[in-house]
């Protein structure tokens, strides 16, 4: 029982940091973004080059690799999604979805399909009341409820947070009290694919870091935001923690083989009992 | 004048050009068609390997007159890409003979096509018994496929019962082990039947898990290992994330060890790509750079001067396979399909691996002196060491850092 409290707090917090970068630029900038896992490959691939090649010293990689993809997804922003806003949300879908096909190309090309390997910040591991947990995941977990944590304060509690909300519940209207909404996307862009790129710095060292890493986290952070409702910080953090536990109920009580198909049931049920998500209104941060 | 010579002329023509015809085939090189995953390190050694055999040979003058040619496909990890390159490399580049192989289940879907091109198809990845059964279960029309390497997984399966009984029960003692596999074809039969037989030679396995390839988070079942009180946890691994699996392990310090069938832990820079999380880990392979034939070591030194790495198991096996095709064509003296087939029934060749021949469903066979399994450990800096069968071993199996006995 303990085990699975635990491990699924973990999961939980991994995957409410994928789905809430994926859900905020969705509730502000009405963007599905499908590079979202390429955000997250990214800066997995960044901490391993840095480390490994150019032997930055791993903490300072963590944040040069945060930092490099925050700006990866502005400029993403700014010359290939803006000149689509004015079309069919269809034009922009379809350029993040190849933004994310060409960066796995790209990294296949440079780094092959082997998978690569991050070291740990934290070498240590933990036995609460017998369950073992590596330091690694210790870390991300707060690492994850820190950032979380971060991003309510910021929105809540500065002018640029404000002035995110404001866009997100009316851009036309934010447009005409002075909020540039165009930078105010672009910003936001920057955030969620930081935090992307933070959630794939924390998990590499206890994952594949391989050019196909980002899918799965897509995939997972798309079901969240569905069950919790698309445009739903709190909803995507609920979705997270129902997800997260459910699969690791499943694994631990009946086989790890049928955690896999969690997330796609989930999705399921709610579409078919609640279509639009737990927390399911537009912008309803 | 010219009506009346014109047929001698379209005559002569035709003469000349029946003439030439078999003249310019004797010429023209033997194409070898590589179909593999080109994106491993299984397929790229599979090619490297094939180079390999191919450069000695066309340095000795090719066979029968002719040099040998080789021609790449990438097959993927999946049956639409596999039966694409097959038809590719039949089709397309109409090569005289099929060498690859790697995915079972891509293997599989490629059959029938390789069936259809009357091709000689030589595997050398692929380890699902299904593949060689087509040649009993349909001769004339399997005839072609002959596995070179590796050795079949239910002869792989009884090599881990061996270990199982030989090493884990009887050097070691152990009484409880649990057996995790990935949920792919060439597993789903191994896994009851190790499960069963270890059961009956009188241990006990508490737990016996498939789980899907793409399981990124091992930990539910590193605890339930861990509950179940199981001394060794028995894998069989290859399309899976096994570096995940290696580093989540040893990150918690689960206290069981682990070994068996991980594929790519049979890379040589496997035990690098995990930051050295891999030691203590056993894993079947086929060739070490230790002397299991008079020609391992040798063999083993030319790749690694050629290539400046260690080769995996697919290497020696693609290796082997150009030269069992090139002894078959020579003592054939044609690339006549069925001739060759004939030829390469006969095989009775001396490799890295130990001796190749064949059985009745062209199944390359184990046995002593013939190609097995070694059980290779990942020791202190990366060292690989062979721990069973007892007379290979060449060093005591160790224990994960955390379960050392002081």
């Amino acid at each position: 029982m303990l085990d699975i409290l635990i491990y699924g707090a973990v999961i939980s917090a991994v995957y409410a940091l994928l789905a809430v970068g994926f859900t905020l630029i969705f509730g502000v900038a009405r963007i599905l973004n499908l590079a979202h896992g390429a955000f997250y490959a990214l800066g997995a691939y960044c901490v391993y080059t840095l480390t490994s090649n150019l032997h930055v010293p791993l903490i300072i990689a963590a944040i040069i690799a945060v930092l490099l993809v925050a700006l990866f997804g502005i400029a993403m922003e700014r010359v290939l999604v803006r000149p689509l806003r004015r079309l069919p949300p269809l034009a922009v879908l379809m350029m993040t979805l190849a933004v994310g096909l060409m960066v796995e190309q790209i990294l296949l090309l440079i780094f092959g399909s082997e998978a690569r390997n991050v070291p740990s910040l934290v070498e240590s591991s933990f036995n609460f009341g017998g369950v073992l947990l590596s330091g690694q995941r210790l870390l991300a977990f707060f690492c994850s409820v820190a950032i979380l944590g971060g991003l309510w304060l910021f929105m809540q509690h500065t002018r640029l947070g404000a002035a995110i909300l404001a866009v997100s519940q009316d851009p036309e209207g934010a447009r005409y009290m002075g909020i540039p909404s165009d930078r105010i996307f672009s910003i936001v862009m920057g955030l969620s694919a930081a935090i992307a790129a933070a959630a794939g710095v924390l998990v590499a060292p206890f994952q594949s870091v391989i050019p196909g890493m980002g899918l799965l986290p897509l995939v997972k952070a798309f079901a969240i935001v569905i069950v919790g409702g698309l445009g739903s910080i709190p909803g995507s953090i609920v979705g997270a923690l129902l997800l997260g536990y459910t699969e690791t109920i499943v694994a631990f009580k009946a086989s790890i083989e049928w955690s896999q198909i969690v997330s796609v049931a989930a999705v399921l049920i709610v579409l078919i009992i609640r279509p639009a998500g737990f927390f399911g209104k537009r912008a309803a941060f | 004048m010219l009506k009346r010579i014109a047929p001698v002329l379209a005559g002569s023509a035709l003469m000349a050009a029946a003439l030439a015809l078999p003249a310019r085939a004797e010429d023209k090189p033997i194409l070898l068609g590589i179909n593999t995953a080109l994106q491993l390190q299984v397929g790229r050694d599979t090619i490297d390997g094939v180079r390999m055999a191919v450069e000695e040979i066309n340095a000795k003058g090719g066979v029968i007159g002719r040099k040998l040619e080789v021609v790449t496909a990438d097959e993927g990890e999946s049956p639409k890409e596999g039966v694409a390159a097959v038809n590719k490399l039949t089709g397309d580049n109409n090569v005289n003979v099929l060498i690859g192989g790697y995915d079972s289940g891509v293997t599989l879907a490629e059959l029938p096509h390789i069936s259809r091109a009357q091709t000689i198809f030589l595997g050398t990845g692929s380890a699902s018994p299904a593949i060689q059964q087509k040649v009993k279960d349909d001769y004339a029309n399997y005839k072609y496929l002959f596995r070179v390497n590796p050795i079949n997984s239910a002869k792989q399966a009884a090599s881990l019962l061996d270990f199982i009984k030989g090493k884990l029960k009887g050097e070691l003692g152990y009484s409880k082990i649990s057996i995790l596999g990935e949920n792919a074809k060439w597993v789903q039969d191994m896994v009851p039947f190790l499960k069963k037989n270890a059961t009956e030679a009188g241990l006990e396995v508490p737990l016996a898990e498939f789980f899907d390839p793409q399981t990124a988070d091992f930990s539910p079942i590193f605890a339930k290992v861990k509950d179940s009180g199981s001394q060794y946890l028995l894998i069989i691994l290859s399309h899976a994330a096994s570096d995940v699996f290696v580093k989540q392990w040893y990150d918690a310090k689960v206290p069981v060890a682990i070994g068996g069938i991980d594929v790519k832990s049979q890379d040589a820079d496997f035990f690098k790509r995990v930051g050295g999380k891999a030691l203590s880990e056993v894993t079947t392979n086929f060739v070490l750079r230790k002397p299991i034939t008079e020609k391992s070591i040798p063999w083993w030194d030319a790749f690694v001067q050629k290539y400046n790495r260690a080769p995996v198991y697919t290497a020696t096996g693609a290796y082997d396979a150009v030269y069992l095709y090139a002894e078959a064509v020579a003592r054939a003296k044609t690339t006549d399909t069925d001739a060759v087939i004939k030829e390469l029934e006969k095989t009775d060749f001396l490799s890295a691996r130990g001796r190749v021949k064949f059985d009745a469903l062209h199944e390359v066979q184990d046995g002593p002196g013939n190609v097995n399994v070694i059980y290779v450990q990942w020791q202190n800096e990366g060292e690989r060491a062979v721990v069973w069968p007892k007379e290979v071993a060449t060093a005591k199996m160790i224990d994960p850092p955390w379960m050392m006995k002081n």
